[in-house]
């Protein structure tokens, strides 16, 4: 988790917010910290390898190249992150294939023809798109696939993982410029940013609190809307994207369906209402609850991507 | 600081410790008896880089992409308020529907200090087990604690579920598919005794409320990939047997602070590396320093401990490598060679040898016969 701190000046944005997602040279600092360690290693065991053996030293020969050849496995692993990261910043739908030879990827809407553009729209709007139809706050990878499915143009999923930390930067700097702001959503209990979940700063604050019951219910609303969509365009044409993304939802719902063949997605509806009027109430009231905590503790900011606890200095005695 | 941790951190030497896990605890009761790997657990020492630079590398070791996959994994089920387990607690467990409460015990507001999270986890358990299901079912990363040989080692189980009937559940999530209703029988031995470490963390946590043992059930949830999908298949899997081993195996385990007051107070397993990460002790003297603490090396330690190469080369000869089976038959014999000639009577048996030295006779006997009958 920890890392250095990215600053304006690396990406040369600057202050620009209206330029489309960072392309390029942002891999993570750490793997190529990592790999910069590792070569400087590599390259001196190989020297004093040769040397050991030269002079006869079979012990430390042995031991040495023992090094080398475990320095030189952790450089290749290191390396495949490094790969893996790229490939996913150029074609996510495609995850670790390399892209086309125009590297551009594939546009999908719910029909399922094919557009042939590179993203239309910057991640942070894709994002609004995506989580407007979710209704709720939602994981990075679940807002990539709800998009992939069904909206057109690319967004990559690593994109995301500084979008919340970005937006804050943005919002801090020049309060509400922008009509809305991808933020946090903030636990009931802690008026923490909860992990790995994306908001929008329009909803109400009760809207923005988790609760333990609030992934279940956020998950059910998702797979109404879902649905709904599905209801309102024809499923027959769904794309298998589109299918599937639905079908993860349903497979997980009690008696929403019996297979991906066999999807209605009324019936989805049906049974995410059932099950959502169990959890329903109590959920709604931890949030409300929550909501007033943190508009009566919180400042703007805060309310927005959350509090962090820190420990006085005299509490963080051990490690 | 006390005078242990700075013994075991100058035996360490200047890298970062490595951690405890039920993986390796299991593998330490398995094997109580050796002072060796005790001391060398106990200081987080990195055995497989010791082993390997001291010309001895360990045969296994896990590979960066097993534990890719394992994370993979462990994420898709867990992802949306753990849909994709609920579901299966609801098939196997019978997990009513209204149970649905997830807490996320990675963090504390941002803060991922052990013993915070362990704080956490301790008041987020102690309130289920004394309020009941409305306070919590599925608990994830939750952070335990153990005593292990006098000192106390920090866990992490996959996930814990504690649904209507009151009890705690450890899930186990595991990459390693089930294919026609069958796994890797190891795969799943190892799996059973992992989760029989956590269920004895979880109950020592517990006991400390005066939560009876009954509340964490001695059957564990295993979840695993269906046949060759990502799928995701949960059996269930009792522990009893695990439980009442490590229980045993962990009260043998002597203490570390009396095995450390045997060393020299000099002692160290330092590679002393430069400022590269080269290291530049002798192989050799590291080698010597690491014979000073006695081992225990059984046939066993080649499938779970990185040292057993060096281990069986510096017991070799000796009939203690060949086994337990054969080192307590012929327990008053302890080299090979003597062995044999007790075997074909160049030997003479002494007082307490001439029991095994009986049984060593008759079967040079039997296998002569088998030999040149065969021919």
């Amino acid at each position: 988790m920890a890392g250095r701190r990215r600053q304006a000046s690396d990406t040369g944005l600057g202050e620009d917010w209206n330029l489309l997602e960072i392309t390029g040279g942002m891999y993570s600092p750490l793997v190529t910290q990592e790999m910069e360690a590792l070569e400087r290693r590599i390259e001196s065991l190989r020297v004093l390898a040769r040397q050991a053996v030269a002079s006869g030293e079979r012990d430390r020969a042995r031991g040495l190249r023992a090094e080398l050849r475990q320095a030189e496995r952790q450089w290749d692993e290191a390396l495949a992150r490094l790969e893996a990261e790229s490939a996913q910043k150029l074609d996510p739908a495609a995850g670790s294939e390399p892209p086309d030879a125009a590297g551009r990827s594939r546009a999908r809407g719910v029909s399922g023809e094919h557009s042939g553009s590179a993203a239309l729209l910057p991640a942070r709007e894709q994002v609004h798109q995506a989580l407007t139809l979710l209704g709720g706050p939602a994981a990075p990878r679940l807002i990539v696939a709800v998009h992939g499915a069904l909206y057109a143009g690319s967004l990559p999923v690593a994109r995301l993982t500084s979008l919340r930390r970005d937006e804050e930067r943005s919002f801090r700097s020049a309060p509400y410029a922008r009509p809305y702001y991808v933020c946090a959503a903030l636990t009931a209990d802690l008026l923490a940013p909860a992990r790995g979940l994306l908001a929008i700063s329009a909803w109400p604050m009760d809207r923005r609190i988790i609760g333990p019951l609030s992934p279940r219910v956020d998950y059910l609303i998702a797979a109404i809307r879902i649905a709904e969509r599905f209801r309102d365009l024809d499923i027959s044409g769904a794309s298998a994207d589109s299918r599937r993304l639905l079908w993860r939802f349903a497979a997980n719902i009690p008696r929403a369906a019996s297979s991906i063949s066999t999807m209605d997605p009324d019936e989805i509806v049906i049974a995410a209402r059932a099950e959502l009027a169990v959890h329903e109430r109590a959920d709604s009231d931890l949030r409300t609850i929550g909501a007033a905590r943190a508009r009566a503790q919180l400042d703007d900011a805060e309310q927005l991507f959350g509090a962090g606890l820190r420990l006085s200095r005299s509490a963080s005695g051990d490690s | 600081m006390n005078a242990v941790e700075a013994q075991l951190d100058r035996i360490r030497g200047e890298v970062a410790p490595k951690s405890h896990n039920a993986r390796t605890i299991a593998a330490l009761t398995s094997n109580p008896g050796c002072a060796r790997r005790a001391i060398m657990d106990a200081a987080g020492v990195d055995k497989q880089r010791l082993a390997a630079y001291a010309g001895f590398p360990a045969p296994f070791g896990q590979s960066q992409f097993a534990i890719g996959r394992g994370n993979a994994f462990e994420a898709q089920v867990k992802a949306n308020g753990c849909a994709e387990l609920l579901k299966l607690f609801r098939e196997h467990l019978g997990l009513p529907v209204p149970e649905v409460s997830y807490d996320n015990l990675e963090d504390v507001g941002g803060i991922t200090t052990l013993p915070v999270r362990h704080a956490r986890t301790r008041a987020l358990l102690a309130r289920a087990a004394s309020e009941g299901p409305d306070a919590g079912t599925l608990f994830d990363h939750p952070l335990l604690r153990l005593e292990v040989a006098g000192r106390p080692v920090y866990l992490e189980p996959d996930l814990i579920a504690f649904h209507l009937h009151g009890r705690f559940h450890v899930v186990e999530i595991k990459s390693f598919p089930v294919i026609d209703g069958q796994a890797d029988g190891d795969k799943v031995a190892a799996a059973a005794i992992q989760s029989a470490v956590y269920v004895l963390a979880l109950r020592g946590l517990l006991a400390e409320f005066g939560t009876g043992q009954e509340a964490v059930a001695d059957t564990v949830v295993l979840v695993c990939p269906e046949n060759f999908s990502n799928k995701p298949t949960a059996a269930l899997l009792d522990v009893r047997r695990q439980l009442t081993v490590l229980r045993r195996q962990l009260s043998r385990l002597e203490r570390v602070e009396s095995l450390l007051s045997l060393l020299p107070p000099e002692l160290t397993f330092d590679l002393d590396l430069d400022a590269t990460g080269v290291p530049r002790r002798a192989p050799g003297a590291l080698a010597a320093a690491i014979r000073t603490v006695e081992a225990r090396y059984a046939p066993e330690c080649l499938a779970s401990c990185e040292m057993c190469f060096f281990c069986r080369d510096e017991a070799s000869g000796r009939t203690a490598a060949l086994g337990r089976v054969i080192r307590d038959e012929l327990g008053a014999v302890d080299e090979v060679s003597a062995v044999l000639g007790l075997a074909d009577g160049t030997l003479v048996p002494g007082e307490e040898q001439a029991e095994a030295t009986a049984v060593l006779r008759a079967a040079r006997r039997l296998r002569h016969e088998c030999l040149s009958g065969a021919a």
